[in-house]
């Protein structure tokens, strides 16, 4: 079954750019010399190339691909540009591994060990298909943070004068928003910034909602408000759980395993990288225990594969980042979300300290937070929808070629 | 199981009708018949919930007095003439300025009052003018900008009005039934919305928020009264008229998602995880899925059009705000029924799974037209592209689970032989499941086309009944399987003609199956006569290998060659005792299920056994040297009740060796 097929068919307008970079990759293995030993080798390599030019800029170089370069490793690491990349370069993984599949049976060089080692994977692959659909929830969300936190800038942001009117909607934006934030981080389970809002919230928006009216309106209506988002995976799903099954039994094959081990380990790892960027990233059911865990299988020695050197720094860098002090409360690692969080915070503050009418400094702090935050705003709206549906893609083609792979397996066997 | 589904939720729908024209609560009404559909949900917990809200709310409206809000609700278009002194002591004081300051009265009053402005209609009448004149003065302010001043006075106002109406707004989505029943007036202002309710007047002169159903699932709920969809219209129009459309779409799609969640949850569908599904017994998840389908039919034909409406009438002209506030509120839930889809589809491929996948294709497949209306704006493609995705991936997943059935069959092991070569469980399982997999040809001719959900999936009509439709080339490809498998493992009988036996009784078996279904129609003449000579082949490969030896016996030479001596016939006829003796003990036990083919096995065997052995006999009676006390053991009666005794069978093999087989193998489930 050809991959372009449900692309085809498909009424989702998700076409890839790297559609083109596959030809090529295939016509690399035509022009190759056929046989198992050096299809691994350039299954190793292309593997280790993508992880490569996944590296922050500094590290720039990895598969020596010089010409395309300019394109690449210039997202900061997890940016949506870079999770999008992280999960083009999966999807890319996943097709040179089905190729390499695919030729190792048609030379009829896979025994039922190896085709037990391919079912194995595509377990493993069935197992992150959760953390995909949380992770779409996640974007959802921030989404929603995103709509929120845009009605507060765009206000601030309007030609003519800051008045009390203005202030008065967006501190109203940004305390919806902070409700939201807070509720996520608790599903998420931790406090921190989401914290902070929330007690900042009880003083400083307190003006906003000074109306007599409001407190027994509210008694009703804001404790269902704002809700958190209800998540579409069922409610005792746990991120956490779910990567330690993704990574269970992932262990490095010994140096006599030949064929599909050293493959399937290959994609055991990428794809554990992936779910737990994915979980990460964006906010998803109890996603802080995940990240304290930081549950990363077993490193392969550096050394013992061309893409080792490359998975370990990103899996390293990732790690960097779930610890740092002021991320470790975040409601994602995203960068963006991060950014939101910053400028949200630093809005509320410059809108506190704000005195009524503003003018001078206090108004240029106001307006240079909300020009911060607006800019995130549109960064969100730009890259948010298409990482959604580049989630929703790695999700299809994880079953497509779970589906595919018993079929392949099965008309093997005639 | 799935019928069953479909009655239930049929009565559903009628149900719904039923209950909303009795009562007036509408959205507990609507959430009683969701969970209704469910008799594992207890109505405890709403009827808690909702004894709390109303509860508070009296509380609210009680503590608010009685008379203190009498504000005019006569036309303030001009503010009303009678300026207050403190006014009149200002200098030059402009008529603008004197109207904000006259609408900051009123509005402050109205803001903060501490119970719902809507309770009393004339004050949310009041209330809205004043917005209005607001929004006026504001544009107006605006567009001489002239007065700075007192431009940010009225836009501050306006804010504090916008943060009033958002909470008006939200709390008479959530709770349309603690505001006062449509007040005296209240209906004739909505002289537009009525016609759509007065269609079937079947109830008296209340309006019935309901449209007849005229088909299945033509079917809409509302979940506000009339009057409510009005006063949150109103409100929704001067939120976006201040250029806060953004805020009002977010506070609707937040006061929506409590009750589309609690609507789906009555459904009794569990939420679960891909992995768990992966998991779960065949059995239960079974038993999800013929929850699943009613219920996807229900949020999608009845719940989501109905929020759709609802929708389209709260932001009716103010284009895209609804659209957002609408996917926005059905999103998640939407998306988690979709997902039980992805994660079937995703599951195991037992073909025992194949028609209750089948189930789950059409239910989408049918409503994808439907959803067109309902989807249209730009907003919601996404979500319409998801469900035709699912689509997408339930057809493969049938494919799939088709094809699956092909390799079991190949790598079905020859282990262990039926008794006495009989039908072998897997030829049973195999036709049965094919003539029932007939029974969705259309579907399967569909996804196995491919050219599903593309286009909707219904518009292009597949001809499943041609033997070169894709369908049939994959049965004659799986007779074919199933064939070679029947072959090797007749080879496992010892007994060469056994063997034959074995495979007559399966093609045999398989004839009349396909004979008794549509898979006649796809497979085709061809194959049926080519199967027919099979089995006559497997017949006279019997005959030669069991009666070979007797017939030779038989033969006495031709009439031209000198005549055996009695000696001789003697022996052969004794030697045809024994073999007779050995052939009945043997083949009684053997098994010809068809009984027909059964009578014209016998009937072949007696045709040419019989005149041989009277033949042979005749031979000896007339022969010389003949004994005169010649005994004959058998008449050729005898002989031909002896051969009408082969192939009962003997029970007792049948059931044990029956059971032996059926306990390890998938083909013991029951289709």
């Amino acid at each position: 079954m050809p991959v372009t097929e449900h692309q085809g068919s498909s009424s989702s307008p998700s076409t890839f750019s790297f559609g083109r970079s596959l030809l090529s990759l295939r016509r690399d293995h035509v022009a190759m010399p056929s046989g198992e030993e050096a299809d691994l080798e350039a299954f190793q390599r292309h593997f280790a190339a993508s992880l490569g030019e996944l590296l922050p800029g500094e590290v720039e170089g990895g598969g020596g691909g010089g010409g395309g370069g300019g394109g690449g490793g210039g997202e900061e690491i997890l940016s949506v540009a870079w999770i999008r990349r992280l999960l083009e370069s999966f999807i890319l993984c996943q097709e040179e591994f089905r190729v390499f599949v695919a030729q190792a049976r048609r030379r009829g060089a896979l025994p039922a060990a190896g085709e037990k080692l391919v079912v194995e994977f595509h377990e493993r692959a069935v197992k992150a298909l959760d953390v995909c659909n949380a992770a779409r929830d996640g974007v959802d969300q921030v989404r929603r943070w995103e709509r929120l936190a845009d009605i507060a800038a765009s206000v601030l942001l309007a030609p003519g004068e800051i008045h009390e009117g203005q202030l008065r909607r967006a501190r109203k934006a940004l305390s919806d928003l902070s409700v939201l934030l807070v509720d996520d981080t608790a599903a998420s389970g931790s406090g921190g910034v989401a914290s902070f809002l929330a007690s900042h919230r009880n003083r400083s928006f307190g003006r906003a909602r000074a109306s007599p009216s409001r407190a027994s309106l509210a008694g009703a209506t804001s404790s269902s408000h704002f809700r958190s988002l209800s998540w579409s995976v069922s409610r005792a799903w746990s991120a956490s759980r779910q990567l330690q099954a993704i990574g269970a039994g992932l262990a490095a094959p010994r140096a006599h395993e030949a064929g599909l081990a050293a493959p399937v380990y290959a994609m055991g790892c990428v794809l554990h990288l992936v779910a737990w960027a994915l979980v990460a990233a964006v906010p998803c059911p109890d996603r802080s225990t995940a990240l304290q865990a930081h549950h990363l299988p077993a490193a392969p020695a550096r050394a013992a594969f061309p893409w080792a050197p490359p998975l370990l720094t990103l899996q390293e860098r990732l790690a960097e980042e779930g610890k740092r002090k002021d991320r470790r409360n975040s409601c994602g690692l995203l960068k963006e979300i991060h950014v939101l969080e910053k400028s949200t915070q630093k809005l509320t503050d410059a809108i506190d300290a704000a005195p009524i009418p503003l003018f001078g400094d206090r108004e240029a702090d106001v307006r240079e937070a909300a020009a911060e935050l607006a800019a995130v705003c549109a960064a969100m709206r730009d890259g948010l929808e298409p990482l959604e549906r580049q989630v929703r893609e790695v999700f299809h083609r994880i079953v497509r070629s779970r589906v595919e792979g018993l079929d392949s397996s099965m008309h093997n066997a005639d | 199981m799935a019928e069953d589904g479909e009655e239930k939720l049929l009565a559903t729908v009628q149900h719904i009708v039923k209950t909303l024209g009795r009562t007036d609560t509408m959205t507990e009404d609507i959430l009683k018949v969701f969970s209704n559909y469910d008799g594992r949900l207890s109505l405890d917990k709403l009827y808690a919930t909702r004894a709390a809200a109303a509860a508070a709310a009296v509380a609210a409206a009680g503590g608010a007095g009685a008379g203190e809000h009498s504000v005019p609700a006569s036309p303030p278009m001009p503010p009303p003439p009678a300026v207050p002194p403190a006014v009149a002591a200002m200098p030059a004081v402009t008529s603008l300025e004197r109207t904000v300051r006259t609408l900051d009265r009123q509005i402050s009053q109205f803001v903060a009052m501490d119970r719902l402005i809507w309770a009393d209609s004339a004050d949310a009448d009041a209330f809205l003018e004043a917005v209005d004149d607001l929004i006026g003065t504001v544009q107006e302010l605006d567009a001489a900008g002239t007065n700075r001043g007192l431009l940010d006075r009225a836009d501050e106002l306006l804010s504090r009005c916008m943060a009033r109406l958002e909470d008006e707004f939200r709390a008479l989505i959530e709770r349309p039934d603690d505001v006062a029943p449509p007040a005296p007036g209240g209906f004739a202002s909505d002289e537009s919305e009525e016609e759509d309710y007065d269609a079937d007047d079947g109830y008296g002169d209340e309006p019935i928020p309901i449209a007849k159903p005229v088909s299945d699932f033509d079917v809409v709920i509302d979940a506000l009264p009339p009057g409510s969809v009005s006063d949150v219209h109103q409100i929704a129009r001067r939120m976006v008229d201040a250029g806060f459309g953004r805020e009002c779409a977010e506070a609707y799609a937040a006061a929506r998602r409590g009750f589309i969640d609690e609507s789906v949850a009555r459904l009794g569908i569990r939420a679960r995880t891909i992995d768990e599904v992966h998991s779960l017994p065949w059995e239960e998840l079974e038993f999800d899925i013929a929850r699943w389908i009613p219920a996807f039919k229900m949020v999608f034909r009845i719940l989501i059009p109905s929020e759709r409406r609802l929708c389209d009438r709260v932001f009716d002209g103010l284009a895209p705000y609804g659209d957002l506030a609408f996917v926005a509120a059905v999103r998640t839930q939407a998306l988690q029924l979709i997902s039980f889809g992805d994660a079937v589809s995703a599951a195991s491929r037992a073909p025992e799974r194949l028609f209750r996948v089948i189930d789950m294709y059409e239910a989408v497949r049918d409503l994808l037209p439907d959803l067109d209306p309902v989807f249209a704006d730009p907003y919601s493609a996404a979500l319409r592209a998801e469900v035709s995705a699912v689509c997408n991936t339930l057809g493969s997943s049938i494919k799939g689970i088709f094809m699956e059935l092909e390799n079991l069959i190949r790598r079905d092991p020859a282990r262990v032989s039926v008794p006495g070569g009989g039908i072998h469980p897997i030829t049973r399982y195999v036709m049965n499941y094919l003539r029932a997999a007939c029974g969705s040809r259309q579907t399967l001719e569909e996804v196995m086309e491919g050219d599903l959900g593309a286009v909707g999936g219904a518009a292009i009509a597949v001809d499943p009944d041609r033997p070169t439709s894709s369908l049939a080339v994959h049965i004659a490809w799986i007779m074919d399987v199933l064939h070679k498998n029947l072959e090797t493992k007749s080879k496992i009988y010892r007994d060469p003609p056994l063997a034959s036996i074995f495979l007559m009784n399966n093609g045999k078996y398989i004839i009349h199956k396909v004979n008794d279904s549509e898979l006649g129609v796809l497979l085709g003449d061809e194959w049926m006569k080519q199967m027919m000579s099979r089995v006559r082949r497997w017949n006279l490969e019997y005959q030669r290998g069991a009666w070979a030896k007797v017939m030779s016996v038989l033969q006495t030479g031709g009439p031209g060659i000198g005549s055996l001596p009695a000696k001789a016939l003697l022996q052969k006829l004794r030697m045809f005792n024994g073999y007779l003796e050995e052939i009945c003990a043997i083949q009684s036990e053997w098994v010809i299920a068809d009984e027909q083919l059964r009578e014209d096995v016998r009937a072949a065997i007696t045709d040419s056994v019989k005149p041989a052995y009277m033949g042979l006999v005749s031979r000896l009676k007339s022969s010389p040297e003949a004994a005169q006390d010649l005994f004959i053991k058998h008449s050729p009666e005898d002989v031909e009740a002896r051969i009408q005794h082969l192939f009962e069978g003997v029970s007792k093999i049948e059931v044990s060796g029956g059971k032996m087989l059926l306990g390890e193998t998938v083909w013991s489930s029951q289709i």
